[in-house]
């Protein structure tokens, strides 16, 4: 009898589970249906990444997925170049700024007008930047890190003029404004949503907010009344969430879905090849580098942090990992930010020279440490596991052993913020292509627990980089970011590994696209040609 | 399962005949008889030779990256080709055999130990204590093996070592019921109902009578074991719960190569079958043993 109820069980269990794998399949079945029936005008596009938006107002999130999708519902104040960190007018048409640089008035575009057909006005710039200002710390991440304790005020002047006050100079201010998380809302739907707000973005972009479905998509439709004439081409986009690299490239070679990012650099090659198949690279704002903690065992010593940069061997990685698709990094930045030190020498691969420093460092016998390898693939590091292996060959060569250990993800960076890692791979996207982006929010004693995982102190740095912050001088602060980056190349608190481009992949057809820096693409121009 | 309790020829003790042969002797020839056992033990001393041999076998060390000649095809130069590390498979995969075969004897001992002990415990006292070593057995073979063994190494930690203690717990219970029941059987016999009447201790009628008269299974499912277990390990391998970089476990290399297997199907094939031949000549020398040790069998 029990033995019966059991089987009845499992038959009841298989069925339902039938059912649900039934009915995954005709949802995607309806995304697709959904595309062709949209096909009078532009078109459908179907963008597949790799995870999940997080929140879908982009003041309260700090992950990458999310502003993909709000980069297109939402505008800033000061927009960004299209490939580049450049700032260019937005939602305000010209600014000024005082001669203390204290007081900045931007002058507001008009006649724009919020999806939910309110206007967008200098009111709603302060309400947003109150809001943000509000709310809890934790919660408006962007807005504290960036803007905390330098707004004073922001003022409604007239129906199209806003006035900021700040308590001191803030250098990359317009860079700021021009990042996702600062796009503005509009107020009466933050009201009328609440706590749900996330979930309903209303905003003036070129695409209205359609529908969520949790780690499956995100659809969004072309805004008729975007103040751009004759934009967006497109009549929708929908962002599919596919997990796996392959699986994904899988999905755009059936026709599945139009355009993938995260794409293998391994499979460059092949994509190319196919006539159906282009191929696009994000022009690079990022870095990946190897972490030595500056306050764990041997890698105290400088030498022995300089030893173990002698014995990466770069250009090897580049070649075998990224296709070629990356440059081998000198500076924690990339060249494409202002200040980068061109001057700057790297440390050439050579392990004799490493193990003569180790020699001298007391190590001549080596040591052992643990290498933490990357559990997820990431733009600037495709196979963590795979790269720590390289790595590991070439601390071997000079009589450094390492474990490579890896956690999952969050456990991994809990890990390493708190210091128990040796030597770690991690990365960095920019957000505004400013060298503050980098250069502080990686390596500043003020960054220690947050994005400082190397434990990398040196007050002439941070004197350096707090200077840099309190001027309006272009010029003087590139003089003082090429001085820190002297400074941490010989202090050596990490192994800059690459700066790389990261790779995606679409439809043949798909004219108009242009993969963004940041990450965060804007998809007003992009038509899928017939 | 029949050959468990089939009853074996007494073993000779009483006169001594010079003729006798042993029945030890008696399956050695059966089994130089079989053909396909005979390869599978060839197989399996090929493997064990390389394994012995390797450092003068491989032409390079396991590691010896050369990111310079990575992914190129089997050549006179690399006879296996080369990984995406442009390291040799040839070598890889002869030093792979030292970790395979290492693994499987040795988890393969480790729970025929431990499962005759129980298993013999369980037999002879039958009761309490054989329901209570029963049903963990029950319990244990309740779990699909590799699942059991996923879970025991995510609670002590991805190593080599701790895979193939794994291996060994999940495969104790075949051992030890095998055991329990050839026990069952051996101890109704008249001469340890004799061994008994003399006043014989118990653990010298365990192990000085009963266990010796119930190795012919054990030996059988034991050669059989080392095919499993070297899959289990291969399978652990690939999931990245095994052997640690750089090591070349067999089944990791399958791992790392799954990404090139269009691209440079070597990276796959060579510890693919590198595998395949070992699992299948224990498997050949096993069912070998098996027919040679089992009475049925004889002409």
């Amino acid at each position: 009898m029990k033995k019966q109820l059991g089987l009845k069980l499992m038959a009841l269990i298989l069925i339902l589970s039938m059912g649900i794998a039934g009915c995954s399949k005709s949802s995607s079945g309806g995304t697709k249906n959904e595309g062709e029936k949209g096909g009078s005008g532009g078109g459908t596009l179907v963008f597949a990444r790799g995870g999940d938006s997080e929140s879908l107002d982009p003041a309260v999130t700090t992950e990458g997925e999310s502003f993909k999708v709000t980069e297109n519902v939402y505008e800033t104040l000061i927009n960004f170049g299209e490939q580049d960190t450049e700032i260019e007018p937005g939602l305000a048409e010209k600014w000024e700024e005082s001669a203390d640089g204290l007081k900045h008035t931007l002058k507001l575009r008009k006649g724009v007008k919020f999806h939910d057909g309110t206007d967008f006005n200098a009111e709603a710039v302060v309400f947003n930047f109150e809001r943000w200002k509000a709310g809890n710390k934790e919660r408006f991440y962007y807005y504290n890190s960036q803007f905390g304790d330098v707004i004073k005020e922001v003022k409604a002047v007239d129906e199209h003029t806003v006035e900021f006050t700040l308590n001191r100079v803030l250098a990359p201010f317009y860079k700021n404004l021009a990042m996702s998380p600062f796009a503005i809302a509009s107020p009466a739907a933050v009201e009328k949503h609440g706590g749900k707000f996330t979930e309903n973005p209303v905003g003036t972009g070129p695409f209205k907010f359609k529908e969520w479905k949790r780690n499956d998509k995100v659809t969004i439709v072309k805004n008729e009344n975007y103040w751009k004439k004759g934009l967006p081409k497109l009549d929708s986009v929908i962002f599919r969430v596919i997990p796996e690299n392959s699986a994904r490239l899988n999905a755009l070679n059936t026709g599945e879905v139009d355009l993938i990012d995260g794409v293998n650099f391994s499979d460059v090659k092949s994509i190319e090849k196919n006539d159906k198949l282009q191929t696009f690279f994000r022009p690079s704002l990022n870095v990946a580098y190897l972490g030595l903690n500056n306050e764990r065992g041997p890698l105290k010593d400088k030498k022995v942090r300089q030893a173990l940069n002698y014995a990466v061997d770069k250009k090897a990685l580049v070649d075998a990992f990224y296709a070629g698709a990356a440059e081998p990094a000198v500076n924690p930045m990339p060249k494409t930010v202002a200040g980068y030190n061109d001057a700057v020498k790297d440390y050439e691969y050579d392990p004799e020279k490493a193990k003569q420093l180790l020699k001298e460092a007391g190590y001549e016998d080596g040591f052992e440490i643990e290498l933490w390898a990357m559990p997820v693939a990431r733009p600037y590091m495709p196979d963590g596991k795979k790269v720590a292996e390289a790595i590991q060959a070439n601390f071997e060569k000079v009589g450094v052993k390492s474990k490579i250990v890896s956690f999952e993800w969050p456990t991994y960076l809990e890990k390493a913020r708190k210091g128990e890692a040796d030597a770690f791979l991690l990365g960095w996207t920019g957000d505004n292509g400013d060298a503050d982006n980098f250069l502080y929010v990686l390596l500043d004693e003020d960054s220690i627990g947050s994005n400082n995982y190397a434990y990398y102190k040196n007050p002439k740095v941070h004197e350096l980089f707090t200077k840099a912050q309190s001027t309006n001088d272009q010029g003087e602060r590139e003089k003082l970011y090429k001085e820190a980056q002297e400074i941490i190349k010989d202090d050596a608190p990490w192994v800059p590994l690459v700066h790389s481009k990261p790779a995606l992949a679409g439809k043949a057809e798909i004219t108009g696209y242009k993969a963004h820096p940041t990450g965060s693409d804007l998809l007003s121009n992009v038509e899928m040609k017939k | 399962m029949e050959i468990l309790t089939e009853k074996q020829p007494q073993p000779i003790q009483t006169v001594k005949d010079e003729k006798t042969v042993s029945p030890w002797q008696e399956a050695w020839k059966s089994f130089r008889k079989n053909k396909l056992a005979m390869v599978g033990a060839g197989i399996v001393l090929f493997f064990i030779l390389v394994g012995i041999f390797a450092p003068l076998l491989a032409p390079q060390g396991i590691n010896e990256q050369a990111m310079a000649k990575r992914l190129q095809p089997p050549s006179s130069q690399h006879w296996f080709g080369t990984d995406d590390f442009g390291r040799d498979i040839f070598s890889r995969v002869v030093f792979g055999a030292r970790i395979s075969l290492w693994v499987g004897f040795f988890s393969v001992i480790a729970s025929m130990a431990a499962g005759c002990l129980l298993g013999i415990v369980a037999g002879y006292y039958g009761k309490w204590v054989d329901a209570v070593i029963s049903r963990i057995f029950d319990i244990m073979l309740a779990f699909p093996s590799i699942l059991l063994a996923i879970a025991i190494v995510a609670v002590l930690g991805p190593s080599l070592q701790n895979a193939l203690i794994a291996i060994a717990i999940i495969n104790i219970p075949n051992f030890g019921r095998l055991i329990r029941s050839r026990v069952l059987s051996v101890k109704e016999e008249e001469y340890i109902m004799a061994a008994r009447a003399v006043g014989m201790k118990d653990s010298r009628i365990l192990f000085r009578h009963v266990l010796p008269n119930s190795m012919a299974p054990i030996i059988v499912q034991g050669t059989l074991a080392i095919a499993t277990a070297i899959i289990e390990a291969a399978a652990l391998g690939f999931l990245g719960l095994g052997a640690e970089a750089p090591n070349p476990e067999w089944g990791k290399m399958l791992s790392d190569a799954k990404q090139f297997m269009i691209e440079a199907p070597w990276t796959m094939i060579f510890p693919g079958l590198a595998i395949m031949l070992t699992v299948l000549g224990f498997n050949l020398m096993g069912d070998g043993f098996r027919d040679a040790l089992d009475p049925r069998m004889k002409n």
